[in-house]
């Protein structure tokens, strides 16, 4: 993939041998996709015959960049197993292929089918509000598809935390390492720490996080359900991670389905996932909007910390920063937030 | 030295020409997103070549204030006292070691305030962190996300 000249030929090549029975196999367009920031995304028109029959599919390569332009290291190999354990369960879409050694295809790779769906923001741009309360609904239920498989049905290669303690005190505590190992101190992030540490939620049931749960990375499709791409961070953990980084996200990129709707969102994932109003409700959701956001800010930090040092030199890097000023504010505000709502239910 | 034009006005004549002259005549779309991304940063460049100087020796004379009800705190007193053996220079690289010294004496009465249940005392250090970002966010300005969706 990081040579796009030769790419229609190897692609060509790699799908014949991937499929025996087709023949005249051809890349008849290819072209690099905008829109994801940490892999490299490609789309392939491809034309074979079977048969006597002429077919056609539109392919998605995501690849990972050369070493030296890479934002964040995640192995391919874990999210080709984890898309295929969820084939058939979850709305995903298909993944056919993978190159995990990268011999075939320039780098290690997976091939996806190309999402009939479309994105969600341009979908909320095009419908406005009246779709909101669906799509709200859809978006638990999107959530609570993969937040109720069990943990035993994953793959081994997804590590298990002990407890719900051990993982969320280690989670919390990733906050304040991370602070420690930055270039330069972060006091906003020693503060984040110590409050969610002096503010934890009920627990519930470890499950599988999809870690980068946001709108960028849900497609709506024909029939107004809700499809989830981009699996490289997926790990076990406090599922809530996800509906509190969905609306962080959503801060920066609105509208915040989980804003006007949120009641709405709450009853129907609470439905689905048998969770009780302690542990799924507004307050819960804006704990995590601080929480479910430090595996990728602890990733942004590396790399911004790494040019610095002089060892990338990543436009991205820099301007992944932004990112994390503006969700300091983000942090100071729920957390603020959070004190009033629990000082009022004192009081009451 | 020439100062004027300020480092301020050349990094943001430099977006602004990007902008008029540039932008138009590329049809890439990685490329535009890269434009994107730059602009946002010139900018931010500009506020800082402005500002960074100044508010980093602000907010650590604040932070030094701030700091001193949580002086009997054996980390806030070493950071303490790390920081007032530091001078205080006015090149970017000293003003940058000093901010993080006074970042570390910050961080250290935030974990000692919430160790002790002061609330009054998280309440003015919690000031600082918004004081701090009030700065971060004019440098960003408006966040604009190029390229994702």
């Amino acid at each position: 993939m990081h040579d796009l000249a030769a790419m229609p030929a190897r692609l060509a090549a790699f799908l014949a041998a991937e499929h025996p029975e087709r023949t005249d196999v051809d890349v008849v367009d290819y072209e690099v996709m905008t829109g994801g920031y940490s892999r490299l995304l490609h789309r392939a028109t491809v034309t074979w015959t079977e048969g006597d029959e002429r077919h056609s599919v539109v392919l998605v390569l995501r690849g990972d960049p050369p070493a030296d332009k890479s934002l964040i290291h995640t192995d391919r190999a874990v999210e080709w197993e984890l898309l295929r354990a969820l084939e058939g369960r979850v709305a995903i879409s298909r993944a056919h292929h993978a190159d995990l050694t990268g011999d075939r295809l320039g780098t290690r790779t997976i091939v996806l089918e190309h999402s009939a769906g479309i994105s969600m923001l341009p979908y909320v741009a095009e419908h406005g509000e009246p779709v909101h309360e669906a799509l709200t609904l859809a978006l638990a239920d999107a959530a609570a598809s993969y937040h109720t498989i069990a943990v035993d049905d994953l793959p081994a290669s997804l590590a298990r935390p002990d407890s719900w303690d051990a993982y969320l005190d280690a989670r919390i505590d990733e906050w304040r390492q991370t602070a420690l190992h930055h270039v330069e101190d972060l006091p906003v992030l020693r503060y984040v720490a110590a409050w969610l540490n002096a503010h934890k939620p009920p627990p519930v049931p470890l499950a599988l996080v999809h870690g980068d749960f946001q709108a960028s990375n849900l497609m709506v499709l024909p029939d107004g359900s809700i499809q989830m791409l981009d699996w490289e961070l997926a790990q076990i953990g406090d599922p809530r991670e996800d509906l509190g980084y969905f609306k962080a996200v959503a801060q920066a990129l609105p509208p915040d389905l989980l804003d006007r709707d949120v009641e709405l969102f709450c009853q129907r994932y609470r439905e689905l996932t048998g969770f009780d109003e302690a542990q799924v409700n507004p307050i819960v959701i804006s704990y995590f909007l601080i929480l479910g956001v430090i595996g990728t800010v602890r990733r942004l930090l590396e790399g911004g910390a790494e040019f610095a040092r002089g060892d990338n030199h990543l436009l991205m890097s820099l301007f992944n920063l932004n990112s994390i000023q503006f969700g300091q504010m983000m942090w100071l505000d729920a957390s603020e937030g959070l004190e009033q709502a629990f000082a009022a239910a004192k009081g009451a | 030295m020439l100062s004027r034009p300020t480092t301020e006005q050349v990094l943001l004549s430099i977006a602004d020409n990007l902008q008029s002259d540039i932008v138009p005549v590329v049809h890439d779309e990685p490329a535009k997103v890269m434009l994107a991304m730059m602009d946002q940063l010139l900018r931010g460049c500009a506020q800082r070549a402005a500002h960074e100087i100044a508010w980093m020796h602000e907010e650590a004379e604040a932070v030094v204030a701030a700091a001193q009800p949580f002086a009997g705190d054996r980390a806030v007193a070493e950071s303490l006292a790390v920081l007032a053996a530091t001078p205080d220079g006015l090149h970017l690289d000293e003003a940058c070691a000093r901010y993080d010294l006074a970042s570390q004496v910050l961080s250290a009465a935030i974990e000692a305030a919430f160790a002790s249940g002061d609330v009054a005392g998280r309440t003015s250090l919690f000031a600082l962190l918004r004081a701090r970002n009030g700065h971060e966010l004019a440098i960003i300005g408006s966040l604009n996300l190029v390229g994702r969706g």
